[in-house]
Parts: structure tokens; C-alpha cells; sequence
């Protein structure tokens, strides 16, 4: 029972004629209440269900149908399994779902351990600390597509700095963005630049590496667990950085599963398997949600319902 | 231990001093390079030069007067003020409702918005893309605003509801006393108390839609309609990549962002902690 119900009950009860039943008056008062609330969430929850729900049920029908893309548009021709059939002997996908899976767990991890640190070593910080603050978030702020191109400037191979820097230190002048390896670890450099910092400062007031061992990391377990969970889940959709840097190249080899998706849809106009990656995608997302689904009560019944 | 004193050059060479020292560069250095290069003349673009040879407009002027950053700029103020508006009043309604009214299922309404928070927007990308051509909506401001409310809405209500359960519920019982609607309870009670969630929900709002990518560049391909980042990314030729004219627009449109986040900063860094952990 709430407290407003409780209060007009009481009200009621405290009047001078306490024959009268003070249940019904709460319950009324609580229907109407509720009334009023789904008032209030309908159009936020109307606009986010035709964004969100409704797409992704149409993207699961696309991608069970062979979709042919006419001249005005495209029609669905009938039920068909062979889009996912596709994906399922394709290399291409086992390739996009690979590197996907192995970009987010180790950016995500390092991010993770290095933020931590520097969370424990500012928390230390006398003085400065609201600036070091500002900085920390200045990366997190930035359009991910500048990251990109300001990495691919530092990584270029005839006029990069990161070239006569490596070379400075007798590495050599390797292609950098045009071969897989340190294509791969250089987006991942400039995804840790980028993060790192923000992780930092969500970590912020670890008070000292004791009492995080012995108290905050126990505290926390949940919180981080949602924190890595979401970081996990959210990296999944990975395309901006990916597609500006490298275009997921070279070859395949930095080619996730977003853009598979959107080179399937948007450059070679295969709906049908287009959104079957994309569905597979949702797909893998939600099973990771449903594995946390208990990480996720705990976050809301904390609140007490 | 840690409040020993430091005395001598040790008060000012230590572990804490060097490593806060080396986050600083890592952070900074990068973004030393983008705002050298932006202010380098064409010649200097071509080496790794530490300092610009001489200091330069040029790029600057560039991508305004060459490119149309102009444009691009006035889009993607418009989506992202539109946007994060209709984000804090349906968020505040929606948080309000879930956070304090006695409705049935919002459990089960909460973690449904937790999941769809953390859903890959490309899942969602052909089907929308149909219906806002079906529509006719392709290459318009609505085309951008439609999704990007629907995608910031669920950490929104999340931040905004965890604000709302905090406030005492005493409060809102003198307004209903007094007879006040349930539309003036939340503007003139509710909303005073909640303001921090609010400008948590809207500084994180205002960054997404700042720095979003897929859709824009997949609903609005027309010049008219691009946003910054779809802008920047396809500055470049078939041959060249103009570095110093990206360069200068990125310093443009960090700017402003990072003006507000340094303003709001206590407000990013409470929503994180807030936001996951309260009470």
C-alpha cells in the first residue's frame, strides 16, 4: 500500500464515524492512480514500441522470407529458413560473429582493469580533481567518427606519426591499417583511448586499493557485473569505429556483424540475409540478456517495489 | 598511510603525481595532434611535423566555406535539441509514473526497458528505413528525431525514475491535498526535486545524439539533411583524404560538447553511479 492510499485511509478512520469500511476509498484512489500512471508512461512507451518492438518482429519475418527487391520497393515471397541457412555455412558470418565476440570481451576487459586503476591512483588527487574529471569525460564526448579519422591520420603509412614513431624505434614501417594484426589492434587502441578514460570516472571514489579489495569490489559485485554486462552488450552493435577506419578491412578482418548487416542490406540490397544477420545480432543480444536477467531484477527490485 | 606527509621533492614527485602525469598525456596527446593538425597548412599535413609551421585558417574556412560543415552543424543542433526536449518531458512523465504510482507490471516495464537500452540498432535499421520511405520521411529532421527518442528514452526513464523514488512522498501529498491536478503535482513538486535527474538524463541524451552514426547515415543521405558525424566521414574524395579541413570541423564540433560536459560533469558522473547503484 502506498502512502498516499495509507493516509486517506487513515483519514477516513480517524473521522467520527468509524462504521464506515476505509478499504474501499484506498482502492479506488490506488485504480485511479494506476490509471494516471499509464497515462503518463503511454506515450514515451507508445513511441519507444514503434521504434524498437515493432521493427524488430517485421526484421524477424524479413529475414524468414525470400525477399525480392522490385523497383519501387520489395515483396516477401513466401517462408523460407535459407537466409539463415546462408549464414550458417557462410564463412563470412562465423568470421563478423568472431571478431565481434573477441573485440568486445578484450576492449572491455582492459578498459575495464585500466580505469579501474587510474580511478584508485585520482582518487588520491588533492587538488584538481573536478578538471581531471572534465578531461576524463572530453574522449567519451566525442563523435566516435572523429576518433576514427584522427586514428587513421596517426596510423597512415606514408605520413602517420605512429609510422615514424614505430620506425623511430626500429619496427620497421609496418601497414598498419592495411594488414589484419595491427589493423585489429590499432582499432583497439583507439577504442581504449576513447573508453578508458570514461571508465575512469564512472569507477570514480574507489577509495584506495584496501577498501576496494575488501569492501567496495564485494559491495559492487552486482553494480559492476550490470556495468561489464551492458559495456558487453552495448559493444556489440560495434560499426562506427570499424566502418570509418577500415571500412572492415583489410579483407574481412575488422568486419563486424553491424556491418556486415548494413553492407548486406544497404550495398548489395540482400534484404532477406541482411536481416537475418541483423536478427541473429538482436538475437545473441538477447539470450546475453536473458543469461543476466538476474543481475537485471536485482537492479530493480533494489528500489523496493 | 594515506595521510602521510610528503615532504621535500617528494611532495611533488611521487606515484600519485606521475601516474595522474601519465593519464593526462594519454589523453591529451591525441587530441594535441587533432588541434595542431587542424591549424597546419597543406605542406605540413604530409609529415608528422610536432608543431605547425605556420599557423593557419585555412582548414577552418575550408570546411565551411568548401565543404558545407554549415549545414551539417545547423542539422545536427536541431535533431539533438528536438530530440533531448521530447526525451526529458516524456522521460519525466514516464519516470514520474513508474517510479511512484502504483501501477501493475512496471516491474516487468523496467527490465524490458533495460533490455531494449542495450538492443544493437542495426537490428531495427531495414525495417525502418521501409517505413520511413513508405512514409515519406527520408531525408528529414523527423527521420532522425523519431528514432533517436525511442533509443535515449529507456536510460532516461531509468535515471529519471531512480531520481523520482528518492523524493519524499510527504511532498506530493500536500499538492494532491490542495487540491493541485496530477499534471501540476509533477511540473511544480516533483520536477524542482528532480532537476539533477534531469540534466543527467539530458547531458547523456544530448552526447548520443551528438555522436550518432548509423542512422543518420543510413536515413538521411542528402547533403541538406546530414548530421556532423555522417558529414565528416564522407569529407573525403575518392583519392584524398582532406585531413586538415576534418580536422578543423571535428575541433568545431567538439567545442561545443565539451563545453556542456565540462558544465554538467558532476551531473555524467552521478548519473553513472546513480544510475546503477542507489539507495
Amino acid at each position: 500500500m502506498t502512502a498516499i492510499s495509507s493516509a486517506s485511509g487513515q483519514s477516513a478512520a480517524g473521522q467520527v464515524r468509524p462504521v464506515v469500511p476505509p478499504v474501499p476509498r484506498p482502492d479506488i484512489n490506488r485504480k485511479r492512480l494506476a490509471r494516471m500512471g499509464w497515462g503518463f508512461s503511454a506515450p514515451a512507451l507508445v513511441v519507444i514500441a514503434a521504434v524498437t518492438i515493432f521493427p524488430i518482429v517485421y526484421s524477424v519475418i524479413m529475414s524468414l522470407n525470400n525477399v525480392t527487391v522490385t523497383g519501387s520497393g520489395f515483396s516477401l515471397d513466401g517462408f523460407t529458413f535459407s537466409n539463415y541457412n546462408l549464414l550458417l555455412h557462410a564463412s563470412l558470418w562465423r568470421d563478423a560473429l568472431f571478431f565481434t565476440v573477441y573485440y568486445t570481451v578484450v576492449t572491455v576487459i582492459i578498459e575495464l582493469v585500466i580505469g579501474t586503476c587510474i580511478a584508485l591512483v585520482l582518487e588520491r588527487l588533492v587538488a584538481g580533481r573536478g578538471y581531471m574529471m572534465a578531461l576524463l569525460l572530453l574522449p567519451w564526448s566525442m563523435i566516435t567518427v572523429i576518433n576514427a579519422e584522427l586514428w587513421a591520420y596517426i596510423y597512415n603509412g606514408t605520413y602517420g606519426v605512429a609510422d615514424y614513431i614505430l620506425g623511430g624505434l626500429g619496427f620497421g614501417h609496418p601497414v598498419i591499417l592495411g594488414t589484419p594484426t595491427p589493423a585489429i589492434i590499432g582499432l583497439m587502441i583507439a577504442d581504449i583511448w576513447k573508453t578508458t578514460p570514461f571508465v575512469a570516472a564512472e569507477m570514480d571514489g574507489a577509495s584506495g586499493w584496501y577498501t576496494f579489495w575488501r569492501i567496495t569490489l564485494p559491495l559492487l559485485r552486482p553494480t559492476i557485473a550490470l556495468a561489464v554486462i551492458f559495456r558487453v552488450l552495448q559493444a556489440f552493435g560495434l560499426f562506427d569505429l570499424p566502418y570509418v577506419m577500415t571500412g572492415g578491412g583489410p579483407g574481412t578482418s575488422t568486419q563486424s556483424l553491424a556491418i556486415l548487416a548494413y553492407n548486406a542490406l544497404f550495398k548489395n540490397l540482400a534484404f532477406g540475409p541482411g536481416a537475418a544477420v541483423a536478427t541473429s545480432t538482436a538475437l545473441l543480444v538477447l539470450l546475453g540478456c536473458l543469461a543476466s536477467l538476474r543481475v537485471f531484477r536485482v537492479q530493480v527490485g533494489q528500489e523496493g517495489n | 598511510m594515506r595521510n602521510r606527509k610528503r615532504v621535500g621533492w617528494h611532495k611533488y614527485v611521487n606515484g600519485v603525481t606521475i601516474s595522474t602525469l601519465v593519464t593526462v598525456l594519454f589523453i591529451l596527446i591525441p587530441l594535441y595532434w587533432l588541434v595542431a593538425s587542424s591549424f597546419k597548412p597543406p605542406n605540413d599535413l604530409n609529415n608528422a611535423r610536432l608543431f605547425p609551421s605556420s599557423f593557419s585558417g585555412g582548414n577552418y574556412s575550408n570546411a565551411f566555406v568548401g565543404y558545407d560543415f554549415g549545414i551539417y552543424f545547423r542539422n545536427s543542433l536541431i535533431v539533438t535539441l528536438a530530440t533531448t526536449a521530447l526525451v526529458l518531458v516524456l522521460g519525466t512523465l514516464a519516470g514520474y509514473a513508474l517510479g511512484r504510482l502504483p501501477m501493475r507490471g512496471k516491474f516487468t516495464t523496467m527490465v524490458i526497458l533495460l533490455i531494449i537500452s542495450v538492443f544493437p540498432a542495426v537490428a531495427v535499421l531495414a525495417p525502418l528505413y521501409l517505413l520511413l520511405r513508405e512514409i515519406g520521411w527520408l531525408n528529414s529532421y523527423q527521420a532522425l528525431i523519431l528514432p533517436y527518442t525511442a533509443f535515449n528514452l529507456p536510460f532516461a526513464i531509468w535515471i529519471l525514475r531512480n531520481y523520482m523514488i528518492g523524493i519524499p512522498k510527504e511532498m506530493e501529498e500536500t499538492g494532491r491535498i490542495d487540491g493541485a491536478s496530477a499534471l501540476r503535482t509533477v511540473w511544480s513538486i516533483v520536477l524542482p526535486q528532480a532537476l539533477p535527474g534531469l540534466f543527467t538524463a539530458g547531458i547523456f541524451c544530448f552526447t548520443a545524439c551528438w555522436t550518432e552514426f548509423l542512422f543518420a547515415l543510413t536515413f538521411n543521405s542528402s547533403n541538406n539533411f546530414r548530421t556532423i558525424p555522417v558529414g565528416i566521414a564522407e569529407f573525403g574524395g575518392n583519392f584524398q583524404v582532406p585531413y586538415g579541413t576534418i580536422f578543423a570541423a571535428s575541433v568545431v564540433a567538439t567545442v561545443p560538447i565539451g563545453i556542456l560536459v565540462f558544465i554538467f560533469r558532476k551531473f555524467v558522473v552521478s548519473g553513472l553511479t546513480s544510475g546503477a547503484v542507489k539507495g
